[in-house]
């Protein structure tokens, strides 16, 4: 359970409080509710550029990092496909300095053409390093278009290519800033050894005289249900051939996620999985496999995927796949096996709240998601699943037709 | 009023941190048990640490593979049993493995605590390492090791280490394949009975718990004899001269080029240890770092540039890291190599060391939010017998660092003909 108080201000800023006493820091965490998927088809990787240059200075700030460290804070940020998250820790009785400097670059940035030119080079190697550089780095730039043909969610945060990055300007910079980054698109949450008024009291000081705009609508246009299935087969400069097959399932909130979620924990979490006893333990075909589903808003994957032994072919790898998903889908689960994936998810999820700066995040992603209880409903909605839902849920969505592969071959 | 928003808010500098104490105890046997509860989840962290790291090995590998493969099966269990019994109180079993010691680690509900303990001693006590287990975990590990090395970060490091041990020390040891091919059954049992079985470890406790899951340890591991291992064990290290400054491994097909620099360094235990650990920070240690500020937010050639210094238990190392544009290669190591003159013949001025000693405070004290934080800082001092006030000292020793001690360091510690130089990729 994570506690929270709640305040809105004047210009559409939802404010979360959650109190703790027990640490002499606070974490300072905005969620902007922007991602890739809000993005162009022909400007991807925007929303993650645009993040690099929320570092860049603001209007009235020439630099965010310099006065942040100097009161002993830290900083970081992410881009997903859903949304941007900026988050601070600092110490509590300097988080005055983290509602300067994130309620100026809420304001406006600089928009200076030195800091787009730098970033974007940083962005770029960025991209290299980790997608191009990489052995199976670019698996992922390969099966989003495989598997969503309409959806944004076909390119990946990067970016769909190293151009879109090079091509940004700085009108693009400007209007993406006033469309997204508004007081009313985003959630601010602050938690640590601070009281509610305090927090009232700071953010209607730094943050409430910023001007609401206006939203527009976010029309997506959403995946229609794949009707048959898709195969793509690349060679790249790595070792061990891969497979990989990914479902579409539905989104992080909707009805049935946790049994698709709890239905790829009992085929592939961890070593007492299905996949893996069968397919690594039992007959050694490969080397490692597993499968985990992407928890997207919108309706995400399931994704199974694995790297093969040497002397094993990738057709064999898939046909033992396969096999092992036939017996999930006729054989019901066990209670015990059950049990056990709630007995994972429900560890896994108190784990996740011992961070004060997860549990801030935690309410941040639920609350953008709709609905700040889902933070404190996820035990029950795990705890909720039954046999009959995995089972349900399985058949639904492991079908041929509903299934996306990609062999990955060595060369 | 208007709001001023150019003008930072006043703030304090932190003086001190209160690190909340540990409870030692000594369980009838000897071993030390140390303990921490807060928080508020109800969750442990249950950590046996043996002396069983990479120092002690005769053969390369060996104590990598012993620890890795303690659950792979016991006389009453197979791997596949172990895996169920764990995942199915939804806890976590690691197998951590040092340059200096080895760990069982298990992550749980404190409930299960006493469920999970039988397991524990069991692997601990009768660990097997069954034949065709440990062919199945060669096989796997010499897949891995070919995955790895088509990453140029990954072969850069390892030659970094070789490099900087030199080929006699086994802090620079890494697998690879003939290591792994090497290690038989018998080594690993001899391993095992060396340095595991009946051995003393450390344990640590941590998370919400109470007496009761205390008193438990004594029941599971008190009872047996266990003895200290002699730590001092000396496995030939030869004294260690650079012979090659730079080492450039060519990968054609490479797009970028991974950069590693640097050399041996001091334990936590030498005196110039803190002036060195901010000369690191100013350098290269945190986002606002020279480095990162030239190399990155001035010149856009890397996505990220750090160093580190690395202690250990006998010696330590300093590296510098980046991954760069193959073309940018010279570029960035002449630019590094500028930064570390300049710290070399410039005092730092008084605003950027406020700067790097309060960052450098307040991610000190950001970094024990945890009860298993708080308890890993303690498992340092104690692991490597340092003064039980290192960490209540930390911030005062940080705040005693002048810029003549950082500039005075800068060209003892770092002289540019010491640093190794490797680069993976080319230039």
């Amino acid at each position: 359970m994570i506690s929270y108080d709640y305040f809105i201000l004047d210009n559409g800023l939802k404010v979360y409080v959650h109190q703790d006493y027990s640490t002499p820091i606070a974490a300072v965490n905005i969620i902007y509710n922007v991602g890739s998927r809000d993005e162009e088809e022909h400007k991807t990787g925007f929303a993650h550029l645009f993040e690099h240059l929320m570092f860049g200075g603001s209007k009235n700030i020439p630099s965010y990092d310099t006065p942040l460290q100097k009161v002993g804070g830290e900083n970081n940020a992410f881009t997903s496909p859903d949304i941007t998250n900026y988050y601070i820790t600092l110490p509590a009785v300097n988080i005055e300095t983290a509602f300067w400097l994130e309620s100026d670059r809420m304001l406006s940035l600089s928009f200076d053409q030195k800091v787009l030119d730098v970033q974007q080079k940083v962005v770029i190697e960025e991209f290299k390093q980790r997608y191009l550089n990489q052995p199976y780095g670019d698996v992922w730039l390969k099966l989003r278009p495989l598997a969503y043909q309409v959806h944004p969610y076909k390119w990946a945060t990067i970016g769909k290519e190293i151009a879109h990055i090079e091509d940004a300007v700085m009108d693009d910079v400007r209007s993406f800033f006033y469309k997204h980054y508004l007081p009313n698109n985003a959630i601010l949450v602050v938690a640590g050894p601070i009281s509610v008024e305090e927090v009232k009291q700071l953010a209607k000081k730094w943050f409430e005289p910023i001007p609401a705009g206006k939203l527009s609508p976010r029309n997506l246009p959403q995946e229609p249900i794949q009707t048959a299935s898709r195969f793509l087969e690349v060679t790249a400069k790595v070792p061990l051939d891969a497979i990989y097959k990914v479902y579409h399932t539905q989104g992080r909130h909707d009805v049935g996620y946790n049994a698709v979620d709890l239905a790829s924990d009992i085929l592939g979490r961890s070593k007492s999985s299905r996949l893996y006893e069968k397919l690594v333990k039992e007959q050694p075909i490969f080397n490692s496999i597993n499968a985990y589903v992407t928890s997207s808003l919108d309706p995400g994957l399931m994704i199974l995927q694995g790297n093969l032994n040497k002397g094993i072919s990738i057709e064999e790898g898939d046909a033992a796949i396969q096999e092992v998903l036939n017996d999930f889908l006729k054989n019901p689960v066990s209670e015990e096996e059950l049990t056990k994936v709630k007995n994972q998810a429900e560890s896994t999820l108190v784990f996740s709240e011992v961070e004060l700066l997860n549990r801030a995040m935690n309410l941040a992603f639920a609350s953008n998601a709709g609905d700040v209880e889902y933070a404190n409903l996820e035990s029950s909605k795990i705890q909720a699943v039954t046999v009959d839902d995995i089972s349900q849920q399985a058949n639904r969505i492991l079908t041929k037709e509903n299934c996306s592969t990609m062999y990955y071959r060595a060369n | 009023m208007i709001l001023d928003r150019v003008k930072s808010p006043a703030f304090q500098t932190i003086k001190q941190v209160s690190i909340p104490k540990i409870e030692s105890i000594m369980l009838s046997n000897g071993i030390p048990v140390h303990y921490i509860s807060i928080g508020e989840q109800p969750v442990v962290k249950l950590e046996i640490s043996f002396d069983a790291g990479n120092w002690y090995e005769k053969q390369n590998g060996v104590s990598l593979f012993v620890a890795k493969m303690l659950g792979e099966g016991t006389k009453k269990y197979s791997s596949s049993q172990i895996s169920a019994f764990f995942d199915q109180y939804g806890a976590f079993i690691e197998f951590g493995h040092g340059l200096d010691r080895a760990n069982i680690t298990v992550y749980g509900l404190t409930k299960y605590l006493p469920t999970l303990l039988p397991m524990v001693k069991e692997i601990l006590e009768n660990a097997v390492f069954p034949e065709d287990e440990l062919e199945k975990f060669k096989k796997i590990q010499l897949q891995t090791l070919e995955v790895n090395a088509g990453k140029t970060s990954f072969i850069a490091n390892k030659v970094f280490r070789k490099k900087v041990f030199g080929d006699n020390h086994s802090y620079g040891n890494s697998l690879d394949e003939e290591a792994i091919q090497a290690i038989n059954r018998d080594t690993l049992l001899d391993f095992y009975q060396s340095f595991w079985l009946g051995k003393k470890p450390r344990i640590f406790l941590s998370g919400k718990i109470t007496e009761s899951e205390v008193n438990l340890l004594e029941d599971f591991f008190g009872k047996n004899d266990v003895q200290s291992i002699v730590k001092d064990i000396s496995l030939n290290k030869d004294e260690y001269n650079l012979i090659e400054k730079s080492v450039l491994i060519e990968k054609e097909d490479s797009i970028q080029s991974s950069i590693r620099m640097g050399k041996q360094m001091m334990t936590r235990k030498h005196p110039d240890y803190f002036k060195m650990l901010v000369l690191n920070e100013t350098l290269g240690g945190y986002f606002g770092s020279r480095l990162m500020s030239n190399i990155r937010e001035e010149k856009g050639l890397t996505y990220g540039i750090s160093s580190n210094i690395a202690p250990f238990s006998k010696a330590g190392y300093f590296v510098i890291g980046t991954d760069v544009k193959r073309e940018n290669t010279q570029q960035t190591i002449d630019e590094i190599y500028k930064e570390i003159n300049i710290l070399q013949r410039e005092l730092i001025k008084d605003g950027e060391l406020e700067v790097v000693k309060n960052y450098m405070i307040g991610s000190f004290a950001g970094s024990l939010n945890t009860p298993f934080d708080i308890l890993d800082r303690y498992k340092v001092i104690l692991s490597e017998e340092l003064s039980l006030d290192f960490y209540d000292c930390y911030i005062q020793n940080i705040q005693a660092i002048t810029a003549e001690m950082v500039l005075e360091v800068a060209n003892q510690h770092l002289a540019i003909d010491s640093l190794v130089e490797i680069v993976v990729g080319g230039k």
